[in-house]
């Protein structure tokens, strides 16, 4: 009697666990009524040509993604701009393989007003504008701005380049509803230059200087190929005595993705998606903006497309992976 | 800095770890932050409450009743699931038995739960006295299958039921929560139906002992009662547990249990 089994077997997991339940094609109709009534999850049939197989019952629903990962977090909250792709670093584990001769690829001013201005419409709720450096571009006052005048918006930078114009700039963006994130990997010159390039260190500690004493949020992320706890510890006190507040102190693996050969390894399972355009399509995640894996769609316009693809691509996913890495085999 | 109320509750099933993590997140930061022990079963948890090593047991009906004993009435019932107050003792019987009312059990094989069990073993010989069905009159097949837990895992009453739809029992006598989590007679049709059901007793109780302070035991019990069902985070931990709302104690729910257990002479260290 497949309902005494599946009370027996279910009834013995715990939340979120899974179990396999030996049963028929004829009994699955009961079966998800007995899931539907209990609140419990058919995540998967398995039958072979001659009828036998069993079903893999989750305990308990699927949890809801707001609250698992925050409203902030859940696909379709965030919205990356790849402003451009030219950098005036070629550090070796940039995920997208910016450098002084990477082709620019920019998306324009004009066309991140118009994405970000759809994005507000679609109910994203955080902008965060990233190269390439965006330094680079003459205009990239205007582009936060404009971007800063509809939604919350975070420019990433490695805080080198606050000299001249590009410090008028930085100067004429507006101090509510903005922040800069800007790159540091180490309390010393040593780790940070190693990676990003001699001397880089000491110009981005200027540039979080510069940037709090006018007036600026600051974000420091620091990208680490490998976490050693006095390493981290010791940027966090570094920070701490720069005024940044620990939540603001971001610390995050390398991936595997275009100039890194090594580090973490990036799939579209692996990753909650943050839509991600560039000039050259729409993808999955900003740390993949390259890998063709992770491309969405080729074309940047309308956004909301993209979204929906995403959201729909997301929800598959996440039922799949909320189940089947709980698989516990028991009958 | 308060000091937490150390609540003990019996380990039934792998989530009681998540709900009683997710209980002791919800009381932090409040007038009442909790701790929790984790015992393998109820008599265990009894004693440890009557020594005073913890302040609150979560109990079932039965260790709500031998705690009542033990501390000569002088214990304390704070709260208790909205679905305590309304649980009931099944009697199932194969589809087409013929058999309706208690009486119809008579001459007949009854599958009983753990005999710790209130609901699967206790309260169903007792119902059965109270409407003229004696012991001499049933041929008790009994599966002591979870004996610590008070029937708390379910599994006893599977195996009753298991024996019923295996033709080597008559009827079998369950938990209303059993009978709900098989879908009654809904999901296997001409499998099993209802030969009769109880009245409504209660069954869990949060209990500490008459000596914790007021000023201890109060401000726990009114943020218990703050947990709200429409609240996600809330409603998380509730479902685990099974219930909608905390609610008040019905003491009224627990005097066919008193009987029953005097009647019985059911093991005071249970």
């Amino acid at each position: 009697m497949v309902i005494l089994d599946l009370v027996r077997a279910v009834g013995a997991l715990g939340a979120g666990q899974t179990a396999e339940v030996a049963a028929v094609p004829p009994e699955l109709d009961t079966i998800r009524r007995w899931c539907e009534q209990t609140g419990n999850t058919l995540v998967r049939t398995a039958f072979d040509q001659s009828g036998r197989g069993h079903v893999v019952v989750r305990r308990g629903r699927v949890p809801d993604p707001h609250l698992t990962l925050g409203p902030d977090r859940v696909p379709g909250a965030r919205l990356w701009l790849y402003t451009n792709f030219h950098c005036n670093l070629r550090c070796d584990y940039c995920c997208v393989a910016s450098s002084p001769c990477a082709p620019h690829r920019e998306l324009g001013a004009e066309r991140i007003a118009r994405l970000v201005a759809e994005a507000a419409d679609c109910g994203v709720s955080e902008v965060f504008l990233t190269g390439g450096e965006p330094f680079l571009l003459p205009d990239i006052d205007r582009i936060v701005r404009d971007c800063a005048s509809r939604l919350p918006t975070t420019l990433l930078t490695n805080g080198m380049l606050f000299r001249g114009p590009r410090l008028a700039a930085l100067l004429a963006m507006p101090r509510d509803g903005f922040a800069l994130q800007i790159s540091l990997d180490s309390a010393t010159p040593q780790l940070h230059d190693a990676h990003r390039g001699s001397g880089s260190w000491a110009k981005a500690v200027s540039g979080i200087e510069l940037a709090l004493a006018a007036g600026f949020r600051v974000r420091v992320a620091a990208t680490i190929a490998e976490y050693r706890p006095n390493t981290v510890h010791a940027l966090h006190t570094f920070l701490d005595d720069l005024g940044i507040p620990r939540a603001d102190q971001i610390i995050r693996p390398v991936a595997r993705q275009g100039a890194a050969t090594s580090g973490v390894l990036i799939t579209r399972e692996s990753l909650v998606p943050e839509i991600t355009v560039t000039a050259d399509g729409i993808y999955w995640h900003p740390v993949a903006a390259t890998d063709a894996r992770l491309l969405v769609r080729r074309e940047t316009e309308p956004l909301r497309p993209a979204l929906d693809q995403i959201h729909r691509l997301f929800t598959e996913e996440w039922t799949r992976t909320q189940t089947e890495f709980a698989l516990f085999p028991c009958a | 800095m308060i000091e937490p109320l150390v609540i003990g509750a019996v380990a039934y099933t792998p989530n009681v770890v998540p709900i009683w993590g997710g209980l002791r997140d919800y009381f932090a930061g409040s007038d009442a932050p909790i701790d929790f022990v984790l015992f393998s079963n109820y008599a265990r948890q009894v004693d440890t409450l009557l020594a005073g090593h913890i302040d609150i047991a979560w109990n079932t009906n039965l260790a709500y009743v031998r705690t009542v004993r033990h501390t000569g009435g002088t214990c304390r019932a704070l709260a208790m699931r909205d679905t305590d107050t309304t649980f009931s003792t099944v009697f199932v019987g194969r589809a087409g038995s013929g058999m309706s009312g208690p009486a119809s059990l008579k001459g007949k094989r009854l599958a009983l739960g753990s005999a710790d069990s209130a609901h699967a073993a206790i309260l169903p010989l007792h119902y059965l006295r109270v409407a003229g069905v004696d012991d001499a009159d049933l041929q008790l097949i009994r599966f002591d299958t979870d004996i610590g837990k008070h029937g708390d895992t379910g599994a006893s009453e599977l195996d009753a039921i298991g024996a019923v739809l295996a033709g080597e029992a008559d009827a079998a006598a369950i938990g209303i929560s059993t009978w709900e989590s098989i879908g009654r007679d809904e999901l296997m049709p001409g499998a099993l139906e209802e030969v009769w059901q109880t009245e409504q007793y209660c069954h869990c109780m949060f209990t500490a002992l008459g000596t914790l302070p007021r000023e201890r035991w109060q401000p726990w019990v009114t943020t218990l009662f703050a947990m709200d069902w429409a609240r996600p985070e809330h409603r998380r931990i509730l479902e685990l547990e099974g219930l909608r709302r905390w609610v008040p104690p019905r003491l009224d729910g627990y005097r066919t249990l008193f009987g029953a257990v005097a009647e019985q002479g059911i093991d005071a260290s249970w």
